[in-house]
């Protein structure tokens, strides 16, 4: 004790550990050390990691590129990054639903597959108008992902199959079973994938003219943020979040207290099947036109990650999925104007990731060495470690 | 006094919003059972937690053997020869004693002078000659899962002793504890002291005190208030040091005014989780005004028959009624509807979500129901009055109030929560089991007149405890489980204490 005794803590330290907003300065804190290792590696190999990390924020557009090839602008850029955001933000929210009632989504790929590809047969290739093909499109994905879902959650709780197990068996299945029908039906001999669905039935709009320039517009972004804001009021304010919270948390006493927790598990599996779901129209039949047999979406495993990053948090995950978008879209810009390669950008994603994932233990040492420091200092002890999730939805204590 | 082995200089915590010991100087002297005394919440659980690293003191120290020390964590505690067994045991479940004993700490052999391998077979010599010493009768071959809790908790002991502690700390470690086991464990706590061991223990129960303890501390919202030599305190005064007012230890209680029949349990056998039949064709009922008690030992179907009126475990045969209606096939949901209250036995696994807070808790069993919805939506102004209302009559303490995360709530404080929220619903059949487990005597004495005034009501009450004390105090009949039947039925005034003891130690019914 004597060593720290009488020393004011640093204010960089009393800031991490505020606990009022340590869900912010934590993953903050995370993505700085990340980017400060990238940094470092892109040194080592004799680049700039300023210039490197400028031309990621203007490949995502994000800031103006020096020039711009006919037809495209900042806005081409800022548009074509939240096209892959918008089942970015699905994906991530279908994990983080299934966590909070205490599941493990990691089935998202497959989901979002299968809605991809029964949207794509059913409505993408028929001649439907327009008006009906898109909503029958959007419909049709959440069916597909919620029935997937359904089962991985109806397995849970008449057979108790674990979740993970089956999820992981459906990815595989669906994978293949899809493959099997694209190769085999609907192979386009060309690029070797599924044949483009009809510009009517997708839901991002391709080459809308403004000006000189060709815009690409997601139709479902903005909806995808309401659903966000959605399930956050879902979980903070609703019966059945309340219920959904209890479940997570303690199975057990949610019995108890006359939950019926299975069917709970099977609803939120079920509605977190239905999101990814979306997240694979928006996907397959928005950000592209057509699917690649026999593999599923990274993006499907990366929402698992992004969903940790943002705490499960609906309104967390909304800017944890706009900044592992921007990297990834950045990347190949940063690949041919500073030449470093493309993979730097998904190692800058996997080391948000690992050390967000190691959060809990940072704000576990923050706390410490924050007693510590605060150990000789009387009075202010008493303001530092308040509970969080005083709002009842962030919960930071529990990680995977 | 011998001399001093642990001193406390000015310890203070905070935690936000309240202060959990507040300028403390105690000092503890070697050889010595030293007790600590106070109402649920008074800080007792905070300090031993500090001098055993599992918190840090906001100011003050710490000096083990006269020398300042820092104890940031339980290792450093475990340095200084402090052990301490907390009311929740950490043990791996499908290890044997000895290699739960030795985790950590384990001594290595060379097979063929190479490979290293763990040496039980020393380890367990040495776990067998330490339990022998100090009279623990425990086999360091058991597997733990084997094992009752009481057993466990000899682990535990055992697990100090093996680090070589000095200093042994006790978290309310009577609270899971059978009368005879009890008996066993004071006397073990003696034997540790004759060998030299000091022992500071926490403890509600005052006749524990009188009975080991050589001093005890009295504690009162984080203050010290005195430190007395037990032998010449009486528990009377003892109880006031700690409430601040004199208590009543017997209860006014009115005779028993029996009303139409409430539940009705008819030839009920039910099988737990590992499919053993823990109850078999047990028949009884209960009226409204009645206080019906079981007594029995531990681990002989209390649990599953509360879990199975309630509509946790499934009946195999037999059939429960309510009010002449069969609810044997019935929801947890429905049957609460109809009005039954439970408070069970394993407060932080079933009765409480330890991660949501306290209001949360509050409204666990009403959150559904008109006034606490708006259609889809929570009414969040009703569920804050509604805990005030209820925190505020139940005298449930918390730092941070309704918003107070449960989990760190004192343990006293969480079964008050749950006890109050049962007892609000009005139900007319109440299901009680351990109900003043790790309160205060002020809050026990508090909750049994609660009880009785139910009863008073017209409510229907079952009672099941470990403790004949309380039997004998609430109960209009008493009934015994033994081995999962019910060993013997008839109205308190008819048995006494130690013929009620016998048919729990399996004694036949003539
Ligand atoms: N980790 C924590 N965070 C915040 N407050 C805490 C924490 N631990 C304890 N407290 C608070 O400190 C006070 C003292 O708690 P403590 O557990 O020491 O009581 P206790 O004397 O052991 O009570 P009981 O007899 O009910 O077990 C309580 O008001 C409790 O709410
Ligand atoms: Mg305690």
């Amino acid at each position: 004790m004597s060593k720290h005794m009488g020393k004011k803590p640093g204010w960089f330290l009393r800031l991490l550990g505020y606990k009022k907003t340590q869900f912010l300065t934590i993953p903050l804190f995370s993505i700085f050390c990340s980017l400060l290792a990238i940094a470092v590696l892109i040194l080592l190999i004799g680049k700039n990691p300023l210039t490197a990390f400028q031309s990621l924020l203007q490949g995502s557009g994000w800031l103006p590129k020096p020039n711009y090839a006919a037809g495209k602008s900042i806005l081409t850029d800022l548009l074509d990054m939240l096209d892959a955001y918008t089942p970015m933000l699905f994906a991530s929210l279908a994990v983080a639903l299934a966590f909070k009632a205490g599941l493990f989504n990691i089935g998202v790929s497959g989901q979002m597959l299968l809605a991809g590809f029964a949207a794509t047969v059913l409505v993408g290739y028929q001649d439907f108008p327009a008006g009906l093909a898109k909503p029958l499109v959007v419909l049709l994905g959440f069916i597909c992902g919620s029935l997937v879902g359904a089962l991985i959650g109806f397995l849970k709780y008449r057979f108790n199959v674990n979740e993970v197990v089956s999820s992981i068996m459906l990815n595989y299945i669906i994978q293949y079973v899809v493959g099997f029908f694209i190769q085999t039906r609907y192979v386009d001999v060309v690029s070797r994938q599924s044949r483009a669905i009809k510009a009517a039935a997708r839901l991002t709009l391709v080459d809308v003219a403004w000006g000189n320039m060709k815009l690409r517009l997601p139709l479902l972004f903005i909806p995808a943020l309401l659903v966000a804001v959605l399930l956050y009021f879902y979980l903070k304010s609703t019966v059945g979040g309340y219920e959904l919270k209890a479940v997570g948390l303690n199975r057990q006493a949610a019995r108890y207290a006359g939950i019926k927790v299975g069917k709970r598990l099977v609803s939120s599996m079920t509605l977190s099947g239905g999101l990814a779901g979306l997240a694979g129209v928006t996907y397959y039949l928005g950000y592209y036109a057509s699917i690649k047999p026999n593999e599923l979406a990274a993006l499907g495993f990366d929402s698992i990650a992004v969903s940790l990053l943002g705490n499960s948090h609906p309104l967390g995950i909304i800017f944890s999925s706009l900044l592992i978008t921007s990297l990834d879209k950045g990347s190949t810009y940063m690949n041919s104007t500073v030449g470093v390669r493309q993979e730097v950008s998904s190692l800058v994603t996997g080391m948000i990731l690992l050390f967000s994932a190691c959060s809990a233990y940072m704000r576990y040492k923050v706390d410490a060495s924050l007693r510590l420091a605060l150990a000789g200092f009387a009075g202010t002890a008493a303001a530092l470690p308040q509970q969080d999730s005083a709002d009842g939805s962030g919960k930071g204590g529990k990680k995977a | 006094m011998t001399e001093t082995i642990v001193e406390m200089r000015h310890i203070t915590k905070r935690f936000p919003g309240i202060i959990a010991n507040d300028d403390i100087n105690l000092s503890i002297g070697k050889g010595e059972i030293f007790a600590l005394l106070g109402e649920n919440g008074a800080g007792k659980s905070t300090l031993m937690s500090m001098l055993f690293g599992l918190y840090e003191p906001d100011e003050g120290e710490f000096l083990v053997r006269g020398q300042p020390v820092r104890i940031d964590s339980p290792n450093q505690a475990v340095a200084l020869d402090i052990g301490m067994v907390h009311q929740h045991f950490q043990l791996v479940s499908n290890f044997t004693v000895t290699e739960n004993i030795i985790m950590g700490v384990e001594t290595v052999k060379r097979r063929l002078g190479i490979f290293p391998a763990v040496d039980l077979k020393n380890s367990e010599n040495k776990v067998a000659a330490l339990s022998e010493q100090y009279g623990l009768e425990v086999d360091p071959r058991a597997v733990i899962d084997d094992l009752q809790i009481s057993e466990r908790q000899r682990v535990e002991i055992l697990k100090m002793l093996y680090r070589n502690a000095e200093i042994l700390i006790f978290d309310e470690p009577t609270a899971v504890l059978t009368p005879q086991e009890i008996q066993f464990l004071l006397q073990i706590i003696r034997n540790l002291r004759d060998n030299g061991k000091t022992v500071i223990l926490i403890t509600h129960k005052l006749d524990e005190i009188k009975q080991v303890a050589d001093r005890c501390a009295i504690l009162n919202r984080g203050r010290l208030i005195a430190v007395r030599d037990v032998r010449t305190t009486s528990t009377q005064e003892m109880a006031r040091l700690m409430v601040g007012h004199d208590i009543a230890f017997t209860l006014a209680k009115k005779p028993a005014q029996f009303g139409e029949e409430i539940l009705r349990v008819d030839k009920l056998t039910v099988e737990n989780e590992e499919k053993y039949e823990a109850l078999r064709q047990v028949s009884f009922s209960v009226h409204r005004g009645e206080i019906y008690a079981l007594a029995g030992v531990a681990g002989n179907g209390q649990v599953e028959l509360a879990d199975a009126i309630c509509g946790l475990l499934q009946a195999k045969s037999g059939r429960v009624y309510f009010r002449q209606t069969d609810i044997t096939q019935e929801s947890v949901r429905t049957r609460n509807l109809r009005g039954l209250s439970y408070i069970p036995e394993d407060r932080q696994s079933v009765g409480l979500i330890l991660d949501f807070s306290l209001q949360d808790n509050l409204v666990m069993k009403r959150y559904y129901q008109p006034g606490f919805r708006k259609g889809l939506w929570i009414n969040r102004e009703h569920w804050q009055s509604y805990a005030k209302r209820l925190s505020q009559a139940y005298d449930i303490r918390s730092a941070n109030g309704i918003q107070t995360i449960v989990r760190s709530m004192s343990g006293g404080n969480q079964q008050k929560v749950i006890i109050a929220r049962e007892i609000d619903q009005d139900s007319d059949l109440q299901i009680y089991v351990q109900p003043t487990r790790g309160l205060d005597i002020g809050a026990i004495t508090s909750i049994r007149e609660k009880l009785i005034q139910e009863r008073d009501h017209g409510k229907a009450i079952l009672l099941i405890s470990l403790e004949l004390d309380e039997i004998m105090a609430c109960a209009d009949t008493i009934g015994v489980l033994y081995h999962g039947s019910l060993q013997t039925e008839a109205p308190a005034g008819q048995l006494d204490l130690e013929t009620v003891g016998a048919y729990m130690m399996g004694a036949k019914h003539e």
